[in-house]
């Protein structure tokens, strides 16, 4: 069997296909290389998609997240028992969070302390031990895997810990663990760490339960479902005595970011598609070019008595070679680019995929395509080529050109000669030249696009805090007189303004008493000059003895039952009064409502603010930075109890960062596409130079020189590649569009802008002119070496 | 009395031009015996190449029968036709028409791989002896392109011959040499010959005749002589 196949392999007929391969090892490797970048486009999206799929199936669903989570004041053993009485809920467990610092090498930072009566009989939101001790114990510590290099920290460290105004205490980390259902602390600027109830007693902070976690029995059931159910729970918690505060209903089954690396995935798909389509269109040219330089051995190989079935089987057999080549290259390329693609997101999932494989469905999916595309491809030129007669092949010189747009192009008064020659040869294949300029334009779309999409996000970003006229927030852990505050902070000098502000947390009660996911209401004084709020619908707050409300448009998508004009119950603080909904606006990026010091004051007869918000006369990022400690250092002597403090400029490029970043990952996909491009044209070129043989052959014959030859090809290639970058700059608009939407799923929604940015369109044609030169380097170069006696020789 | 192994009965072949329908063979009857060496001459476009075809099997007359060893080459269909040709009829051309990325002696083998004609592992040794008898045996591993107009020429011949085909069939086959080695060449025809192989061969040179049994005019598609050497 072996042997026999290595004699069929032998056989002079294979030994054909592989030297046709060897000879053209060019055209070989174009063939392959378009291959490639498809099958590496659409693959390490494909695998990325995939590992994500199977860790988000098995790292999040197997830690059994909470179905629903309701903030209550107390929650002890015996309220859980009741709650697990339910027949619908599978378990309920108490928790407590707690915010506090924690010093690190860079400083004070914000700490997130996650504390259970029993860690290891958590069957809600299981958390995956890591490095180290598991569970915390009084001893110390557990950290939140994300967190790791945030903090600075490592497993046997020890880290000061700090709740309040209370004295700093040093506490051992004993180990490293995971929760997948926390966004990572390195995006969230937050250090996650796990602790007991009776190391919170020892830093001060409060220990009581006051979370319920709950995990329905039924997992099918859909977000409305869970939310009747927690609200039976929410009656029965009340009906023991008890005071809830928020029901939080999450989307079954969704991480919380993971919707919008799907659908990041999912747009990047369907370019990297694009992609694949555009290089299986590259293929099916380059293959019919190869057989038209193959019809004469094809007629004769029929005159010495082969049979058009062993012709076909032949080619389809190179076509079947070329893309195993490229299957050899492209899939352990996909594979390592799918699964570096796959950790960096998985990062901002908080998942790991290093312990999970890609499918093998993707595997053979993508040898499939690749295998098989370059066999389809090469299916009808191949059927077409081995079904011409013997005699009508063996006329065929090799050289046969089908000029179609010759004609009106040589009409055109006042372009000299060469230039006019190679607009000419431009238009020679019009197909070919129409799938090059399509491939190259709309990557020069997708680049003005994301140019403009990065625009667009930088302009949202700016326009968030443009109506925060301030610098540095900084919060007391209790309120304090609103004079004695701002009075503090103006004694420092380079402090340019300061404001006390109050701020608390409300939840919207329906009118059957059950209540949604909590979000900020802040409250500046009325007379503000510090926040400056761009109100889309409705009126600015005004001095009045209702409780005024302006909403933002976050909190507009989360509760569609808001409206400028409406009535809405909240519940804050305990207490549940009436508001008054007067406007919308753009403002903020987290679901959010405005309203006055005064109305709070108001309506809870306290005096006093919650916040310093200061504003400070240094602009550069180091000297803020040192007024900022300076103030804070001042504040704390004075008497006050800052718990936190936050740089506008900070939380301003963090966010920046993650928006830039994804919107940088859509205009990767524009490299995709010049690569796709760049290969399109070269392959254009270097059918077009042997289409030519002949003539080139003559312009030798009549005197051109190396230089002219050369300068002939690499000008049809420019004529190509700048009409590519015309056609972008119109392309630009439907792509901005697209990709504003595409963005819009996947974070935020932006403004979108629609005009190409100037600096950008110059940049790109740089980009195609310089892809340009490199593609036609090897046809110009081969257009050279062409003789006048072996061009006159093809008959 | 044996019958001819070609017999071309009233053939006519007509091409459908741009100008027109265009009658490149008029008509043309002509029995060819086993071992003839037969030359067709006549004027370009006289239809020699058009007559070549027809016998090759590569075109189908518009009008007639082509026999050839008792086949009705005719009214095969196009696979039947593919795999008698190969076995029946071995065709020299006037470009050589050597696969340029196989070697000298692969390319000899290409025929019976294709007719599967020989046992897989005899093929490489008959293409050595074919070679050897073509005076090219040392060339066996060398690419065409590196070989000379001459060698190329035996190569294709040693190719044509390859699957023992019952006649040999060559189109201005000295047509591309210089005068020493065409006429080499011819001298290797009659060689051929005289081991008892049957030769249709078109050519321009006048040596040719020489050689010839018998030699064939066309004049605008029509046979004006047919005289025995
Ligand atoms: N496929 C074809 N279509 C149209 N005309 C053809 C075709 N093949 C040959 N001819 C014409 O038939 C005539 C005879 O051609 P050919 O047999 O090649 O002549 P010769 O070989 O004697 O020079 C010529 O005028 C030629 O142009
Ligand atoms: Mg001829």
């Amino acid at each position: 069997m072996v042997a026999s196949l290595r004699t069929t392999m032998r056989s002079p007929r294979w030994r054909k296909v592989v030297g046709d391969l060897w000879l053209h090892k060019a055209r070989t490797s174009l063939v392959v290389s378009a291959i490639c970048v498809g099958i590496v486009g659409a693959g390490s999206v494909l695998n990325a998609w995939s590992l994500l799929r199977r860790a988000t199936h098995d790292e999040f669903d197997a830690s059994n997240p909470a179905s629903a989570v309701l903030r209550v004041d107390s929650v002890d053993e015996a309220l859980l028992t009741k709650v697990r009485a339910l027949p619908t809920i599978a378990a309920a467990q108490g928790r407590r969070s707690v915010l506090g610092s924690v010093l690190t090498s860079t400083g004070w930072k914000t700490a997130a302390l996650t504390s259970m009566n029993d860690f290891a009989a958590s069957a809600i939101g299981i958390i995956k031990p890591g490095q180290g001790a598991w569970p915390p114990s009084n001893a110390g510590i557990v950290i939140e895997h994300s967190s790791v290099d945030y903090a600075t920290v490592s497993v046997g460290d020890s880290v000061t810990l700090r709740y309040g105004d209370r004295a700093g205490r040093a506490v051992p980390v004993r180990g490293v663990a995971r929760d997948v259902g926390l966004a990572p602390g390195w995006m969230e600027h937050t250090v996650y760490m796990f602790a007991t109830p009776a190391m919170l007693s020892s830093l001060g902070a409060p220990s009581t339960m006051n979370e319920l976690q709950l995990l329905v029995r039924d997992r099918t059931l859909d977000r409305a479902d869970v939310q009747v159910i927690a609200r039976d729970v929410q009656k029965l918690v009340e009906s023991e005595g008890h005071h809830v505060s928020e029901v939080s209903v999450p989307v079954p089954g969704r991480h919380i970011h993971a919707a919008q690396i799907e659908s990041l995935l999912l747009t990047q798909g369907a370019f990297a598609l694009l992609a694949l389509l555009l290089s299986g269109v590259l293929v099916v040219n380059l293959i019919s070019g190869m057989l038209t330089g193959q019809v004469r051995e094809i007629g004769v190989m029929k005159a010495i008595g082969a049979r058009a079935g062993q012709l076909v089987t032949m080619y389809l057999s190179l076509a079947l070679m070329l893309g195993l080549i490229a299957c050899a290259v492209s899939l352990p390329l996909a594979a390592l680019l799918g699964r570096l693609y796959a950790e960096f997101t998985a990062g901002i999932l908080n998942f790991d995929v290093s312990a999970f494989r890609i499918p093998w469905w993707a595997f053979v999916l993508q040898f499939a395509v690749g295998a098989l595309l370059p066999v389809l491809a090469a299916a009808i030129p191949v059927a077409r080529g081995c079904r011409i007669s013997v005699s009508e092949a063996l006329r065929d010189n090799g050289t046969a050109i089908r000029g179609e747009s010759d004609g009106y192009l040589m009409n055109i008064r006042g372009v000299s000669r060469p230039v006019l020659l190679s607009l000419r040869n431009a238009f020679r294949r019009r197909e070919r030249v129409v799938l090059t300029l399509a491939t190259l334009s709309i990557g020069g779309a997708v680049y003005l696009g994301a140019l403009n999409l990065r625009s667009a996000v930088i302009a949202s970003v700016d326009l968030a805090f443009s109506s925060q006229q301030f610098d540095v927030v900084f919060r007391m852990t209790r309120a304090y007189p609103v004079d004695s505050m701002v009075a503090a902070a103006i004694t420092t000098s380079g402090v340019s303004a300061a404001e006390a502000w109050t701020g608390a947390h409300a939840a919207i009660s329906t009118p059957d008493g059950a209540l949604n996911s909590r979000f900020a209401i802040t409250a500046p004084p009325l007379n503000t000059a510090m926040l400056k709020l761009t109100i889309a619908s409705g009126r600015a707050l005004l001095a009045s003895e209702e409780n005024e409300l302006v909403v933002n448009r976050r909190l507009l998508a989360d509760e569609p039952r808001l409206a400028v004009g409406r009535r809405v119950t909240l519940l804050m603080d305990g207490r549940v009064a009436t508001w008054h909904i007067v406007g919308t606006t753009d403002t903020g990026l987290q679901p959010a409502a405005y309203t006055s010091r005064e109305t709070i004051e108001h309506l809870t007869g306290g005096v006093g603010a919650t916040s310093l918000i200061v504003a400070v006369n240094a602009t550069a990022p180091a000297a803020k930075l040192a007024l900022v400690r300076q103030l804070r250092s001042d504040l704390v002597d004075k008497g006050f109890d800052v718990s936190s403090s936050q740089s506008m400029a900070e939380a301003r490029s963090v966010l920046e960062d993650h928006l830039l970043m994804v919107a940088g990952f859509l205009g990767n996909m524009s490299l995709l596409m010049i690569v796709v491009g760049g290969l399109g044209l070269a392959s254009t070129m270097s059918l077009a130079v042997l289409e030519r043989t002949r003539e080139i052959g003559v312009l030798r014959a009549i005197g051109a020189k190396h230089g002219a030859i050369l300068a002939m090809i690499q000008t049809e290639g420019l004529v190509i590649a700048v009409l590519s970058w015309l056609l972008a700059i119109p392309l630009s608009l439907p792509m901005s569009i697209a990709l504003g939407h595409a963005f819009g799923r996947v974070m935020m929604e932006v403004p979108v802008r629609l005009l190409p940015n100037g600096p950008g369109v110059v940049q790109w044609l740089g980009v195609v002119v310089a892809v340009s030169l490199l593609a036609c380097t090897w046809p110009a170069q081969r257009a050279t070496r062409i003789t006048t006696a072996a061009a006159l020789s093809c008959e | 009395m044996t019958n001819p192994l070609i017999v071309v009965r009233n053939v006519s072949k007509t091409f459908s031009a741009a100008a027109g329908p265009f009658t490149a063979l008029d008509n043309v009857s002509l029995d060819i015996d086993k071992g003839e060496f037969v030359i067709v001459v006549g004027q370009s476009g006289s239809g020699k190449s058009t007559l070549l075809a027809l016998l090759a099997g590569i075109d189908r007359p518009s009008q007639g029968e082509v026999h050839i060893g008792g086949t009705a080459v005719h009214s095969l269909s196009e696979r039947d036709m593919s795999s008698w040709r190969g076995g029946a009829v071995g065709i020299v051309f006037q470009f050589f028409q050597l696969l340029p990325t196989l070697s000298a002696v692969e390319n000899v083998m290409l025929p019976m791989d294709f007719t599967n004609s020989w046992p897989a592992n005899k093929r490489r040794s008959r293409a050595l002896a074919l070679m050897e008898r073509l005076g090219v045996a040392d060339q066996a591993d060398k690419l065409p392109s590196t070989l000379s107009g001459g060698q190329q020429q035996r190569i294709a011949v040693a190719r044509a011959l390859a699957n023992e085909p019952a006649v040999l069939l060559a189109d201005e086959p000295t047509g591309n040499l210089d005068s020493r080695t065409a006429n080499a060449m011819l001298e290797l025809m009659s060689s051929l010959v005289q081991d008892g192989q049957t030769i249709v061969m078109v050519t321009h040179e006048r040596s040719a005749r020489r050689f010839a049994s018998r030699t064939v005019t066309l004049a605008d598609g029509r046979i004006v002589a047919n005289d025995d050497a």
